[in-house]
């Protein structure tokens, strides 16, 4: 059983598991933080940004006006953004026979993968993960080909040239592989190879593995995968939560028993508790409308951005609110809106239960309805008309490099009563904010990540006890910029097996069974013997049968009766005489009985040596040796055919045959 | 004693000595011995009072069908009876004694199974116990040996009674030896103690003896009684004499050292409490400081920590131990933070290996980290040649504890990084690290970390895991550190840019806690008077937020969704103002505007605590404004606080809630001071009536100040009482006279009192005063209390009709269905405002309290229980 690992991404992995005759891919994250090297893509002609200097080096050798901008001492490539692909070189990606997606953050890559590959296999993903996942990728696809950029910046990525580079540029790992957006062609394309399944339900996979998605807790419809055959087990965990947050709660027991359990997707920020940080988020944004200024969210248009809003709707009147303006702007806002509240089976117990009740699940439709919520796909259009200030605007996309707020940190950077709040876990939001330089806007940064934390993956392992762990290697070790945090770390027994990008490995364990059937009537025709109480044995001769990974046993077929021939009888068209089979010895000789035999039989000068496995006879008068042993016997007897035929005849006295 | 009382004991004892009767409830029994125990302490004897008694004690001791409860109360009344030498004998002459506390009696019924009578002989026996004949009846009686073995009952109450019993008989009959030794007082010599010391010295020789036998547990576990006898233990050499005290620890000494060196976890801490007593006793005796030093020496290092916190608490100062205990309690400090504080060229000790392994584990972690950091404050108080470290370290070592707690701490220290995630974002060593760092705001040298106080207590505040009282916490240190900090200058602007911002997050926090805290420390912060090295004196809130930050964040807090928030914020707002009051400032528009929205809240808030904090603003508004003349001022400020005192008087005093009408009686007092107090024969409210306060009632939480007038107000009482009636004084004294909340009438009452007080008697002076000072009127609205005031009025005028007063005739025709216009003085007068005090001035369970009460109870109880089929359950609560 192999391991390969295609991102090096701890939150979105992309993992390929061969296991038993099949190839599973674990999820297909897109690492989009390559997009940060980015010059971002402002939806209005930003006079700002058309006026960056070009890049230069300092001894002037290398000048790519048209690629490199210099914004606030970093340079930034001007061009569309693009992405850090999963490693497609470590294997052929045709031969993938499934891929197993376990929430929609971690789907994004997936057209890159299953479209101009050879991938001919299926794609398991639950109701909610494929619907939110499409609106992710229309989002995306809408973000980027709103505002096209004719030229593409291939020139930097030269070795030669990018070494020169400064900054994070220059780090960059793999640049040639970084690819642009693909198309909505091919995200539909790729969609339609999705097969839906519910919680708990059992896929065959060509008869050899049985997949089944369990409920993660993290989001709608994200799912934990458990990997089984008859004899083996490997647990996938990727995004969980134990928050009582939205989503259904985490399904933990069933993970118990695991051989391998394979841990992805913690928590980004295990310093940031998300309660706190939602009060962090509420008590800033309170504050800055208080003072009259402007609150811009860049979020997701799915999964924490419910919850904020929920919070909010029990927040606004008791911090006096209930006058500002909420905005929700992206291209799929309604969608989203509404696709949320008609999951029902897909969310927590409380929320589920309101589906009995004239009021829907999540209280965001109250604020749409009071007209405290408004939701907009651009800020094109209606949105230009009835946009009030001071008001909050949750937007996309975190990355601040496209989407609607781009044209937020342009409108309302420049003053220092407006802030902005991050509260997606994904990107650093120095880095995030690099190309808007010089900012007097107040920056707050209150992750919000509700994935497992340390703590709690720690206890979920003590229960749940797998042999072995699997995770990626930034988990064996604190954080970097936290060493004295020992309490950030995977601490196990046996260690975990660390991963990384490009990590090949071979999982820790042997397959010692398989399971095989037995037709009726060879069984009938079987003679068991017992050899212990509660124990028989039968020797079966047979022939295996195996199709699709499933093993049978058939009786031996008869030989046809020779047909009458004509010809010749030859002796050597005989059929060959099957022998009957020897029968098989069990049992142990006793040293105390066997001599007693032999000094029946004359033998009484026997001289006993104890040795590691047993015991040796020396039969002094007749100089022949008998080894007993515990897993066989010997007699070394030189050209006396017959005493060892009596020898041998007294030892099967001891012995059962079957 | 109360003759109806004595007439009914009789018909009580019948009841108690009744097998089949029943109580009204199970404490009426202890409401009797409380009785009869303050007849006795009165000076009164209980036999002479009340012979049935000794007829009752007799009847009960021979009826073992007795309820045990009955029995039990009956040994105690033979006990207090038998206190006294007269009672003891007269008891004695009818051999009431030998049967009451036989012992073997008791047993034989099967009786002596129920603690509750095992505790009733014990107690009978030590309220006996005053007096040499009880000792010697005692003596003879052998009883001592059966409360030996009472010291371990497996009720805890009687254990623990017996061991006072016998604590008691070895104090009590303590031989006075010389003049001036603690516990034992001069008088004893006179009573004839000195004679009874035979029979004392044996009673010593056994229990000493049995103390010494049973101290070491005989077995591994059989702790109870070693635990037992170390509490006596405790006891004893704490107000035992010389001679007492040496005798227990000769004979004791040996099975303490053997205690000691066994080093049982459970007893470490009542073997210290021992030896401490032992200790601050004599503190010279080489044996005891030979057992201390080996306490402070043991290997457990949870039982070590405990036993040294002990030691410093005692607070007696030796050098030597001092040094050590202050050295075991520094030492998980120092591990966790990795300041020195134990100096750097400490040999590495074993006790340190197993202290940081320990440390590794939670629970034991957390519990000596607290122990140590309740003790820092008073350890960096202890004189430098005893500390290994300048006290200014140790707050260090807590800043650092708290950096490492928040998760943030440097990666420079070198303390040792398994212990951290024990502590780190726990929310109990956070706390006791921050009661601690406010306790030490007053160690030598605190100042000079006043920067690093401020950056810790600031990233506490700020941190978003931070829970609510760990916030509070946080904002009481910062106060704390403000109010002594001496040098602002050590605050640097980026700190105090910080304080800001934070506050101001935290006034918007999602949870009220949080912005509760947030409000009141703004309050505070302005409370807290600073004087600056080159400014004069400002509060510290001008220096730390600047001067316009608070009021706008209080102003919006007025708009809180939580009445708790609200209230706060106003009394936090009067806090802030008070000082701009005092120097009569001209009143801001901001302030205008938090005037009527004070006057908003008091009208339409449906929470009692803002309405109740909107009245207290403006007493303290009142109280600190030196320019008040009454309507006299022409500044706008005092104009708006008069009008505005006129409807917080009309509105507060027909509020719902009873302290929001109190709150506005005071104010009313306060107009009262201000108009009356130039006046002879005035007494301010403050000055007068401070009597009996009921224990719910509303105290004024500061003493209010008035800047008397330079003026004298000898004449003119007439228009000043037409002042106080115009400004709605009158109204609210009078609706509060007749309102059903207790605390509101008597308050109103008093202050009526002291208003006829001194107007009525001025007018009775001359007959013109009479003439003008009745033509001042005030109007009665014709519903609610004035149409009660009017009822009264009219009953007592009908009374007093015979004597035809024309003036009273005349002012009832005015009456008119809207209401009716009094005579202040007259509605003063006729008011009996003398027997509504009395009344009022007994607290409302007066009746239910009486002894009287309580004897009638038991007989209607018992009463109630003879008739068939009419159960009567009551209700003990």
């Amino acid at each position: 059983m192999k391991l390969y690992c295609l991102s090096g991404h701890p939150t979105l992995p992309c993992n390929v598991l061969k296991f038993k005759s099949t190839t599973i891919m674990l999820d297909c994250g897109l690492d989009t933080t390559s997009v940060l090297n980015f010059l971002p893509l402002p939806l209005v002609h930003s006079p700002r940004l058309s006026k960056l200097p070009s890049w230069v080096s300092k001894d002037g050798t290398i000048n790519l006006e048209k690629e490199l901008k210099e914004c606030a001492g970093r340079v930034f490539v001007d061009s569309q953004p693009e992405f850090c692909l999963p490693e497609k070189e470590l294997l052929d990606l045709s031969t993938i026979d499934v891929i197993l997606i376990s929430n929609y953050h971690c789907m994004m890559a997936l057209p890159y993968i299953t479209e101009h590959t050879g991938f001919t296999g299926t794609v398991y993903a639950t109701e909610p993960t494929l619907t939110i996942g499409r609106l992710f990728m229309e989002e995306l696809v809408n973000f980027m080909e709103r505002v096209p950029k004719a030229q593409s910046a291939t020139c930097w990525k030269n070795k030669e040239i990018q070494r020169m580079l400064p900054g994070p540029l220059k780090d960059a790992v793999d640049v040639y592989t970084w690819k642009r957006s693909y198309s909505m062609q091919e995200v539909n394309s790729a969609l339609s190879k999705v097969q839906l399944v519910g919680y708990s339900q059992k896929v065959e996979l060509f008869g050899a593995v049985q997949v089944s998605p369990l409920s993660s807790g993290y989001s709608l419809g994200s799912s934990n995968w458990i990997i089984q055959s008859h004899h083996e087990k490997v647990s996938y965990v990727s995004g969980s939560s134990l928050l009582t947050t939205h989503p259904q709660p985490m399904d933990q027991s069933s993970l118990k028993n695991s051989d391998v359990l394979i841990l992805t997707g913690l928590t980004q920020m295990p310093t940031a508790n998300p309660d706190g940080m939602l009060g962090e988020f509420c008590s800033n944004l309170a504050m800055t409308i208080r003072a009259g200024g402007n609150v811009l969210v860049p979020c997701y248009s799915s999964g924490v951005i419910y919850d904020l809003l929920e919070c909010l709707y029990q927040f606004i009147d008791s911090a006096n609110l209930g006058t500002t303006p909420f905005y929700f702007i992206s291209p799929v806002a309604n969608s989203s809106l509404e696709f949320s509240q008609i999951f029902a089976e897909w969310l927590c117990h409380n929320k589920q239960s309101k589906v009995y009740l004239p009021e829907p699940p999540f209280p965001h439709a109250e604020l749409i309805q009071t007209n405290k919520l408004k939701h907009y796909p651009s800020i094109h259009g209606d949105f230009s008309s009835e946009f009030r200030q001071p008001c909050v605007v949750f937007t996309g996309h975190p990355s601040l490099r496209f989407g609607d707020v781009v044209h937020f940190m342009e409108l309302w950077g420049k003053s220092s009563l407006n802030t902005i709040i991050f509260t997606e876990p994904d990107f650093s939001y120095l880095d995030a904010l690099a190309p808007y330089q010089p900012l007097a806007m107040k920056c707050v940064y209150c992750p919000i990540d509700t994935r497992l934390n340390f703590h709690q993956v720690s206890k979920l392992l003590k229960e749940v006890q797998p042999l072995h762990v699997v995770c990626p290697e930034q988990y064996t070790q604190p954080p970097l910029t936290q060493s004295h945090r020992s309490d950030l770390m995977l601490e196990l027994q046996p260690p975990p097996m660390p991963y990384r990008r490009c990590s090949v490995l071979n999982l820790p364990f042997r397959r010692s069974y398989e399971r095989v059937y037995i037709m009726p009537e060879l069984a009938n025709s079987l003679v068991p013997s017992e050899i212990k109480p509660g124990v028989s044995l039968a020797t079966v001769s047979a022939v295996l049968h195996s199709k699709d990974n499933k093993h049978t046993l058939q009786s031996v077929p008869k030989p046809p009766p020779a047909p009458p021939s004509k010809k010749r009888k030859r002796v050597l068209d005989e059929p060959p005489l099957v022998l009957a089979p020897k029968p098989l010895l069990s049992g142990a000789v006793p040293l105390e009985a066997f001599l007693a035999t032999l000094q029946k039989q004359g033998i009484t000068e026997v001289k006993v040596e104890e040795t590691a496995d047993g015991h040796i006879l020396h039969l002094q008068a007749e100089d022949t040796l008998i080894q007993l042993e515990e897993d066989g016997t010997h007699i070394v007897c030189d050209n006396n055919e017959p005493l060892r035929t009596t020898l041998r005849d007294l030892v099967l006295r001891f012995l059962q045959k079957l | 004693m109360d003759r109806e009382c004595v007439s009914l004991l009789p018909g009580v004892c019948e009841v108690l000595a009744d097998p089949g009767t029943s109580l009204p409830d199970d404490t009426s029994l202890e409401k009797l011995l409380d009785w009869f125990t303050g007849l006795i302490e009165a000076g009164g004897s209980l036999l002479e009072a009340c012979p049935c008694l000794l007829e009752f004690i007799s009847t009960v001791v021979h009826n073992t069908a007795s309820d045990p409860g009955v029995l039990s109360f009956t040994l105690r009344l033979t006990g207090l009876v038998s206190a006294t030498e007269d009672g003891f004998k007269m008891l004695q002459e009818r051999s009431v004694l030998n049967e009451v506390f036989n012992l073997k009696h008791w047993q034989e019924a099967g009786l002596w199974e129920d603690p509750c009578l095992r505790i009733g002989w014990i107690q009978g026996l030590r309220s006996m116990l005053q007096h040499p004949e009880a000792l010697s009846f005692f003596v003879q009686s052998a009883f001592l040996d059966p409360l030996l073995q009472l010291q371990t009952d497996t009720s805890l109450f009687v254990a623990s009674a017996a061991n006072q019993m016998l604590a008691h008989v070895l104090l009590f009959f303590q031989p006075v030896s010389s003049p001036g030794c603690n516990g034992v007082d001069k008088k004893a010599e006179d009573d004839g103690r000195t004679h009874t010391s035979a029979e004392y010295t044996a009673v010593v020789t056994s229990i000493s003896q049995y103390l010494k036998e049973s101290l070491v547990p005989k077995e591994n576990t059989k702790h109870h009684q070693s635990l037992q006898i170390l509490k006596l233990l405790a006891l004893l050499l704490a107000k035992a004499g010389p001679p007492l005290r040496d005798k227990l620890l000769q004979t004791v000494g040996d099975s303490l050292e053997e205690l000691v060196t066994a080093g049982g976890s459970e007893l470490t801490l009542p073997l210290m409490d021992v030896v401490l007593a032992a200790y601050s006793s004599s503190g010279t005796d080489e044996r005891v400081t030979r057992l201390l030093a080996s306490m402070l020496n043991i290997n457990k290092p949870a039982d070590l920590i405990h036993a040294a916190a002990a030691f410093l608490r005692r607070g007696r100062c030796d050098a030597v131990h001092t040094a050590r205990a202050v050295r075991v309690l520094l030492l998980p400090l120092d591990v966790i933070t990795g300041q020195s504080l134990l100096g750097t060229n400490t040999t590495a000790d074993a006790h340190q290996v197993s202290v940081v392994e320990q440390l590794k584990s939670k629970t034991p972690c957390i519990s000596m980290i607290c122990v140590c950091l309740t003790n820092t404050p008073q350890i960096a108080l202890t004189p430098s040649g005893v500390l290994p470290c300048p006290p200014v370290l140790i707050i260090t070592a807590v800043l650092s504890l708290l950096s490492i707690c928040s998760g943030v701490s440097s990666s420079s220290s070198t303390g040792s990084s398994e212990v951290y995630r024990n502590v780190i974002g726990n929310g109990k060593v956070q706390k006791c690290a921050l009661e601690a760092l406010t306790a030490l705001s007053s160690s030598p040298g605190a100042m000079e970390k006043i920067s690093e106080v401020f950056t810790v207590l600031i990233q506490y505040l700020d941190n978003p895991d931070s829970d609510p009282t760990v916030l509070h916490k946080s904002y009481q240190a910062l106060l704390k550190w403000t109010s002594v900090c001496t040098d602002f200058s050590l605050v640097t602007d980026h700190l105090r840019h910080d304080l800001i911002e934070v506050v101001k997050k935290r006034v918007c926090d999602m949870r009220w806690e949080v912005r509760d805290s947030t409000v009141e420390f703004l309050g505070h912060l302005t409370g807290v008077r600073v004087s600056l090295k080159s400014v004069e004196v400002c509060d510290s809130s001008d220096v730390l937020l600047g001067v316009c930050s608070t009021t706008p964040l209080l102003k919006e807090a007025l708009q809180d969704s939580e009445s708790y928030v609200r209230a706060s914020a106003i009394a936090a707002l009067a806090k802030t103002l008070t000082h701009s009051w005092q120097q009569g400032a001209a009143l801001t528009q901001e302030e205008t505007e938090i005037v009527s929205r004070l006057l908003e809240i008091l009208s339409q808030d449906t929470e009692g605590f803002p309405r109740r904090a909107v009245v207290q603003y403006f007493i303290s508004w009142y109280s600190s404004n030196s320019s008040h003349l009454p309507l006299s001022s022409s500044g706008s400020s005092a104009s708006l606080l008069m009008q505005c005192v006129r409807s917080v008087l009309s509105q507060g005093s027909a509020d719902l809630d009873w302290e929001v009408k109190v709150h506005t009686l005071e104010l009313a007092e306060l107009l009262l001071d201000e108009t009356f107090s130039a006046h002879q024969g005035y007494r301010k409210g403050s000055d007068a009536h401070r009597a009996p306060s009921h224990p719910y009632g509303v105290v004024s939480e500061q003493a209010h100040t008035l800047h008397t007038h330079a003026g004298t107000h000898t004449e003119g009482t007439e228009s000043d009482l037409a002042t106080v009636v115009e400004q709605g004084v009158m109204s609210a004294l009078l609706s509060g006279l007749v309102d059903c909340d207790r605390p509101v009438a008597l308050k109103a009452c008093r202050l009526l009192i002291t208003l006829r007080e001194t107007v009525c008697t001025l007018s009775l002076g001359t007959l013109d005063a009479t003439a003008s000072m009745a033509t001042v009127s005030c109007k009665l609205p014709g519903l609610g209390w004035g149409k009660e005031i009017i009822k009264i009025l009219r009953l007592k005028r009908s009374d007093r009709a015979r004597e035809a007063d024309i003036a009273a005739q005349r002012n009832l025709s005015d009456a008119d269905e809207g209401g009716e216009s009094v005579s202040v003085c007259e509605a003063l007068r006729l008011l009996g405002l003398d027997e509504r005090l009395d009344v009022l001035t007994q607290s409302s369970d007066h009746i239910h309290n009486s002894p009287l009460s309580l004897l009638q109870d038991i007989l209607t109880a018992s009463a109630a229980h003879t008739q068939p089929g009419e159960e009567v359950i009551v209700d003990c609560y």
